[in-house]
């Protein structure tokens, strides 16, 4: 159906798609560099007349910021290693897996994926609270340690799968085991997945803003998302500030998905995670 | 040898299946338990029987939750599918220019939840907000979006419809699967491309279309816990206390965790109840091979 609009039309729209899909991220960059205390634009505004970074320093004297950035960052440095090192590790087993077990374990993973978090979050408390985790920032990692979200073991499998069996015959003749096997054969071949489960592991644990409100109460453990929101009972109509802060958190996650995404969503990388070995 | 290769694939499989057996399974069925006990967390529970459930129905505030979360389900799930179906054909062609518009696409799905809120709070902001200023420009209304309930209903349907990378992806490798033969064999028939669409690339992705929507169905409310805590705090009249929020405030502000869980089971059967009916409304022939 698109042939009869021609391949410009095609590519006009798709542009034109994505932009509205920027514009949301845009118009929060504009707007933190907004001074404050300025009269608010009467039209719409594409780039403020004085733009000024004074709301981000302000946002560093106003709130610790130092130590939301610790708490955050060790939440990420502990859990995207430990998220992709699980899953990695259990997708090749599923894959590698004989039946009826495969099949049983794979029926289990997508009913995991089913279940909504809202369910776990009353025994979960009780959980984290019999191990005297609440408030402490392990209680937010924890999760790693089980692949961090069934999806991604899901991401591994197929891409296992792919992968020839003749592989690892041929690799198991020779006398490696399944370990050798996994770090030698499978993962140099699972770049893009590789790739693609980090940004989403990074996402899982950096952008986390219901974990931390369920289960961090002292504000010395507050992680980012969360510490942010504490502008919005400082001064709840300050935009440029509330920008600001938005796009402090927004950035790293921003910043890391840029430099992967080509590994994933580029011509040969979705052909890839599609040819069937 | 066989044998321990054998053992260290489920050594392998040991940390997932533990990890999500204590954090996922074991949390989700144990609440369906606690559903009927008197709990707050510190006592021990006992046991009530119906009560909770009885005191739910009887809940105005309940019932307006669950019926604010299945109108919203109803509004976002449709159109997030469509759109990331839609926006899965126009950038499917290999080429140059397709590869940024795909991460285009995707990044606002990887924003973080609590600056999302922000950004849309901004956004949505009656006066000074960037939608209006658009709206007034093109001279379309310019509604109070947050601070009326059907609009504010409407602002998060809005908000979801952003977020819909996982579905372009999935629809894009579903896309990928197509044997280009196919659309060969259609163009030597005759077949136009509308009916090709409807003939080949509609049928080969319902298995995938079927899986997006189920998981869907799951993910978009409890997506919506965030910016109702953030940007409404359930407000304007409780318009925008879908299911997460009212749970969170039964469990967390009155710990009345056996009244948390006996919602919990509620939505379950009502999730339950939505896959059933779309399972026999599409018909399940096909033999799911996305697993």
């Amino acid at each position: 159906m698109w042939r009869k609009v021609g391949p410009a039309a095609r590519v006009a729209t798709g542009i034109a798609i994505a932009v509205l899909f920027i514009l949301p991220l845009v118009w929060m960059i504009t707007g933190s560099l907004r001074p404050t205390g300025l009269p608010p634009a009467r039209t719409i505004e594409w780039w403020p007349s004085d733009p000024q970074l004074s709301n981000y320093a302000e946002i560093f004297d106003l709130l610790p910021m130092g130590r939301y950035i610790r708490n955050s960052l060790f939440v990420v440095v502990v859990a995207v290693p430990a998220t992709l090192f699980t899953a990695a590790l259990a997708g090749f087993g599923l894959s590698q897996l004989r039946q009826p077990w495969q099949q049983r374990l794979l029926i289990y993973t997508v009913i995991l994926l089913m279940i909504p978090a809202p369910a776990v979050w009353l025994f979960r408390y009780q959980i984290l609270s019999w191990l005297g985790l609440l408030s402490s920032l392990w209680a937010l990692i924890l999760p790693a340690f089980a692949a961090g979200s069934p999806l991604l073991v899901l991401l591994f499998y197929w891409t296992f799968r792919r992968t020839p069996a003749s592989f690892f015959e041929a690799a198991r003749v020779e006398g490696a085991d399944a370990w050798t096997s996994w770090r030698r054969i499978a993962m140099p071949m699972a770049r893009p997945t590789t790739a693609a489960v980090i940004v989403l592991a990074f996402a899982l644990f950096w952008n986390d803003f219901t974990n931390p409100v369920l289960y961090l109460y002292r504000p010395d453990t507050y992680t980012l998302p969360v510490g942010i929101q504490i502008l919005k009972q400082v001064d709840s109509t300050n935009w440029p500030l509330l920008l600001a802060g938005a796009t402090l958190i927004t950035l790293p996650m921003v910043f890391l998905f840029l430099v992967l995404q080509r590994q994933f969503l580029h011509d040969d990388a979705l052909s890839e995670l599609l040819d069937r070995g | 040898m066989f044998r321990s290769y054998d053992g260290q694939l489920r050594l392998f499989l040991l940390p997932f299946l533990l990890g999500t057996a204590v954090l996922i399974v074991a949390p989700a069925v144990l609440t369906i338990g606690l559903a009927f006990t008197k709990y707050n967390s510190i006592n021990t529970p006992t046991w009530v029987g119906l009560e909770n459930f009885q005191n739910l129905l009887a809940s105005p505030l309940a019932r307006l939750s669950v019926r604010n979360s299945l109108l919203f389900l109803f509004m976002a799930v449709p159109l997030r599918l469509v759109g990331a179906v839609a926006i899965a054909l126009l950038l499917s062609r290999p080429g140059r220019i397709y590869g940024p518009l795909r991460a285009g696409v995707y990044l606002p799905t990887i924003i973080p939840e609590g600056a999302y809120a922000l950004i849309w709070l901004w956004i949505l902001n009656p006066l000074y907000g960037p939608l209006n200023a658009v709206l007034g420009l093109l001279g379309l209304p310019t509604p109070d979006w947050l601070i009326q309930p059907g609009t504010a209903q409407l602002s998060f349907v809005l908000m979801s419809l952003f977020t819909i990378g996982e579905g372009i992806i999935v629809a894009l490798v579903g896309l990928r699967t197509i044997p280009g033969v196919l659309y060969e064999a259609a163009r030597v028939d005759g077949a136009g491309r509308w009916q090709a669409f409807w003939r080949i690339t509609l049928p080969v992705l319902t298995p995938w279309l079927l899986l997006l929507t189920f998981r869907d169905l799951v993910v978009v409310l409890q997506n919506t816990f965030t910016p109702s805590f953030v940007m409404t705090y359930g407000g304007p009249y409780y318009a925008t206390t879908f299911a997460p929020l009212l749970l969170f405030e039964l469990a967390f502000d009155m710990f009345d965790f056996g009244g948390a869980a006996a919602f919990m089971v509620i939505m379950y059967v009502l999730t339950a109840l939505l896959v059933v009916g779309i399972v026999n409304l599409v018909g399940l022939n096909q033999d799911a091979d996305v697993a």
